[in-house]
């Protein structure tokens, strides 16, 4: 291993490790000792045997006294160095597991070596005592193959310290000389190397246990502390600020996961190079991605080159990272990374042990808090609701004494809470003549929600009408108390009340009004009846033309008149059904003869197509016959030279049985739009067409009311320029 | 020709409908309220009686019922008049006891088509 050390020249050790003599020189007191050989012959051998023995028990106890392992390998090298013994240049290196390398703990007679000078594995001359775990001797370094000059120009003794089977280092033991080691250096250096190895054992089994008594406690420490601390982000970076103390790490970042992006979220962040906080992280990107991902904690020992690192990542100059998943049980809460920027510390074994350690309470102490917040914020939520709530709200025992209520209630009742909490709610706001309505509702409110409308009086013996509702509050699964909610509907009721008053008095406003014009009606309708007839007797037939029309004028506003009193009274529910059983045929014979007149007019043609077994319906007859007509008189309104088709027929099959009234024209037909608005009150396809045409506009919004009424409806299909299919369906037997 | 009881309160429709079934060959007496129209048919006996439903003392229905209901009148036909197709009007009218009911304004052959058919049967 010599041949590595490039600052001890073989110059500057020969004048800085002076031979025996300047030693003898310059330590006059000891006994003289010669190079550690059997070559040395003393003339006085006992007394150098002696001088030998105490080196040796010096050099054990001072080794067994030494508690710290720097202690100890510095008296190993010390003692060894003891000029009884006389080995000039001596080193003790250990072994760093987590690299293999081996670093100098003490050395003495080595000039300019820096301290914990690292020597890498599988090189230099002492490697080999690692390797195999026994003596080395070279009796003349020159000859190994990679001897370098500039190096010890003698012999080398290496020998490894062992822990068991575990080899932790070795002592290395040099001369200038060639050929400078015996047997009984073997034994010497080999016992002292075995008692080094033990105190090393020894002091380190000490300190893991102090260290793990340490950890103990500071995980604790951090527990005490997690548990008490109920602020999500105060415990979040407490937790990882204990993490970096535990670990003592450079700096670390702790993210949770967020399960509905399926994301880690960064939360904290220390001393990285950067503020992390708020980036998110997919499973699998970056060290958290990786461990939130494989559920395993990961050790990167050179991050920079890593392939995983990423781009948010890229202005970080990070040396090491260990990062671990937030687990409880299998469920993923988030993730730790803790970082080195010492390229020396590593991430070892005890790292992942103690990270391992502090992960699970870490994941249970954020997971409780963030169960707290929700809870905490679900129940901030739902007091806001209820203290906001306009409705009144008011909580009950089961024996319906008030425990409870909001600021609505207080408004409603004018009860202060110092006056009605304690007391029984129904006895409160009702009077002898409520009283058991409002105990029964409360009664069934222990079981299920009871709903109702009712009067109650308030604290200054005024009453109001309230809904009110009470609801059986449950909490795992006992019922424990009565919600009840009250909502001021004296106004509604009037409102109600008034409107049903007003649509009354419309109705009968219209009823009057109809028949008042209806008179009038009549004798303009009937008086120019007579004249065309007294004109015809009296030979001025010159008059009936313009007889002909007031006779029709008035029939027109007749109709307009009917048809607005049937609609107002279908919108105020008044339309009555009167159902009978009739012959479907004679009907349509009717029907057939009443548009006859119009149809000539327009030189239609009408084409009835009905099935001799029709037979009857149950239905209002008089709205099936109006029905038809208003379809038959529409269909031949909008036709000119044309033919009009009327289909009836009978759906036995249907799942009630149906009769089908189907009008089809070859007339002007409509656009998908105008069929939109057709079946609407006062609509015509164009304001024109009631130039053109006529109507009321009345007569399909009619039919179809009429249709619904009797169970069935009315549909159409048609074609601009084509024609209208208009059909009907009406069950067989109404109501 | 038959004896007609026209029992009609509003004089217009008295006089259009008058007129027009004695221009027809009919006999025709008038009433112009419920209780004259009873009165009047149990002193008459006349071959049908035109009833106006909504008449004042005594309404159509009640005064039809209770002709139909009386062994001296109750096999005079009656025909109902009411002013609106659609009201329900003719379902009451039938079930106070009318044979046959018509709309105002009268049509006037559908009318003598009815009063035909009443007196035929």
């Amino acid at each position: 291993m010599t041949k590595m050390r490039k600052p001890a020249s073989p110059a500057i050790r020969k004048s800085a490790t002076p031979k025996k003599p300047t030693r003898s020189a310059a330590s006059p007191s000891r006994p003289r000792k010669a190079a550690p050989s059997k070559k040395a012959h003393a003339t006085h051998n006992g007394s150098r045997l002696a001088q030998r023995q105490s080196a040796l028990l010096r050099l054990s106890s001072a080794i067994a006294e030494a508690q710290e392992e720097t202690e100890i390998v510095d008296r190993v090298v010390e003692g060894l160095h003891d000029s009884a013994l006389g080995y000039d240049f001596l080193a003790l290196f250990l072994v760093d597991e987590a690299t293999g390398d081996r670093v100098l703990q003490a050395s003495r007679g080595w000039k300019d070596v820096p301290d914990h000078w690292r020597v890498k594995k599988g090189e230099g001359l002492s490697d080999r005592a690692l390797k195999d775990g026994k003596l080395h001797y070279t009796p003349q370094v020159k000859r190994e193959k990679d001897y370098v000059a500039s190096l010890s120009t003698g012999s080398e003794l290496d020998v490894p310290l062992k822990i068991g089977d575990r080899i932790i280092g070795v002592l290395v033991v040099e001369s200038a000389k060639p050929d400078a080691f015996s047997k009984e250096d073997f034994e010497i250096l080999t016992a002292a190397a075995n008692q080094a190895s033990i105190a090393i054992a020894r002091a380190r089994l000490l300190i893991s246990e102090r260290m793990r008594a340490d950890e103990q406690k500071a995980l604790l420490a951090t527990m005490a502390d997690l548990s008490s601390e109920r602020e999500l982000s105060k415990l979040l970076e407490a937790t990882l600020k204990r993490a970096i103390d535990l670990l003592a790490v450079t700096g670390g970042e702790l993210a949770i996961y967020d399960e509905q992006t399926k994301e880690l979220v960064i939360v904290a962040s220390y001393n990285i190079g950067k503020d992390s906080t708020g980036v998110r992280l997919k499973l699998g990107e970056g060290a958290m991605g990786t461990v939130a991902e494989t559920h395993e904690p990961i050790i990167i020992r050179d991050y920079d080159s890593w392939s995983g690192k990423p781009t948010v990542y890229a202005d970080v100059k990070i040396w090491s990272v260990m990062a671990a998943p937030l687990l409880i049980g299998k469920t993923l809460v988030g993730a730790m990374a803790s970082v080195h920027s010492d390229p020396n510390r590593i991430f070892g074994a005890d790292d992942l042990r103690l990270l391992n350690l502090f992960t699970p309470q870490a994941a249970v102490a954020i997971q409780n808090a963030r169960l707290y917040n929700d809870a905490q914020r679900q129940k901030q939520y739902f007091e806001a609701v209820v203290l906001n709530s306009p409705v009144a709200i008011v909580t009950l025992r089961l024996d319906g004494i008030i425990t409870s209520f909001n600021p609505a209630f207080e408004k409603l009742f004018g009860y202060s809470p110092a006056e009605a909490i304690g007391k029984d709610l129904d006895s409160l706001l009702n009077t002898a003549e409520t009283l058991a309505e409002a105990t029964q509702y409360t009664e069934q409110a222990t079981e299920q929600t009871a709903r109702g409308i009712g009067k109650r009086r308030r604290r200054d013996g005024t009453f109001l009408d309230v809904e009110l509702a009470g609801v059986p509050v449950t909490v795992d699964g006992e019922r424990v108390g009565i919600m009840a909610l009250y909502h001021d509907v004296t106004d509604l009721l009037r409102a109600n009340e008034e409107a049903k008053a007003a649509n009354s008095a419309k109705s009968q406003f219209l009823a009057n009004m109809s028949h008042e014009l209806r008179t009038p009606l009549n004798a303009i309708i009937g008086y120019s009846e007579i004249l065309q007839e007294d004109a015809a007797d009296s030979g001025q037939s010159s008059f009936i033309p313009d007889l002909a029309k007031i006779q029709s004028a008035g029939k027109h506003l007749l109709t307009l008149i009917n048809d607005v009193l049937d609609l107002s009274k279908i919108e105020a529910g008044k339309m009555d059904i009167f159902a009978e059983t009739f012959d479907v045929k004679s009907v349509v014979d009717e029907a057939v003869t009443t548009i006859g007149p119009a149809f000539a007019k327009n030189k239609n043609t009408l084409e009835v197509k009905c099935a001799s077994d029709v037979g009857q319906m149950h239905s209002d007859v008089v709205k099936v016959r109006q029905i038809l007509f208003n379809l038959l008189s529409n269909a031949g309104k909008f036709t000119q030279n044309g033919t009009v088709t009327l289909a009836v027929s009978r759906e036995n099959s249907a799942a009630v049985p149906t009769m089908v009234f189907s009008i089809a024209d070859t007339g002007i037909g409509m656009t998908p739009d105008q069929i939109d608005k057709l079946f609407e009150a006062f609509t015509q396809a164009e304001a024109s067409t009631t130039r053109t045409y006529g109507g009321t506009g009345l007569g399909l919004a009619l039919t179809r009311n009429f249709c619904r009424l009797l169970g069935g409806d009315v549909s159409v299909s048609s074609t601009r320029g084509k024609g209208s299919t208009f059909t009907a369906r009406l069950p067989a037997r109404a109501g | 020709m038959a004896r007609i009881l026209l029992v009609e309160d509003n004089e217009m429709n008295r006089d259009m409908l008058s007129r027009r079934l004695i221009k027809r060959g009919h006999e025709v007496t008038v009433a112009l309220d419920g209780q004259e129209g009873i009165d009047k048919a149990k002193e008459l006996i006349p071959d049908i009686i035109l009833m106006d439903m909504s008449l004042p003392v005594k309404d159509g229905w009640v005064a039809t019922s209770e002709l139909k209901s009386e062994a001296g009148t109750k096999q005079i036909p009656i025909i109902g008049l009411s002013a609106h197709a659609m009201s329900g009007d003719h379902e009451k009218a039938i079930a106070a006891g009318c044979d046959d009911y018509d709309t105002k304004p009268v049509e006037i052959d559908r009318l003598l088509g009815k009063i035909d058919a009443l007196l035929k049967s």
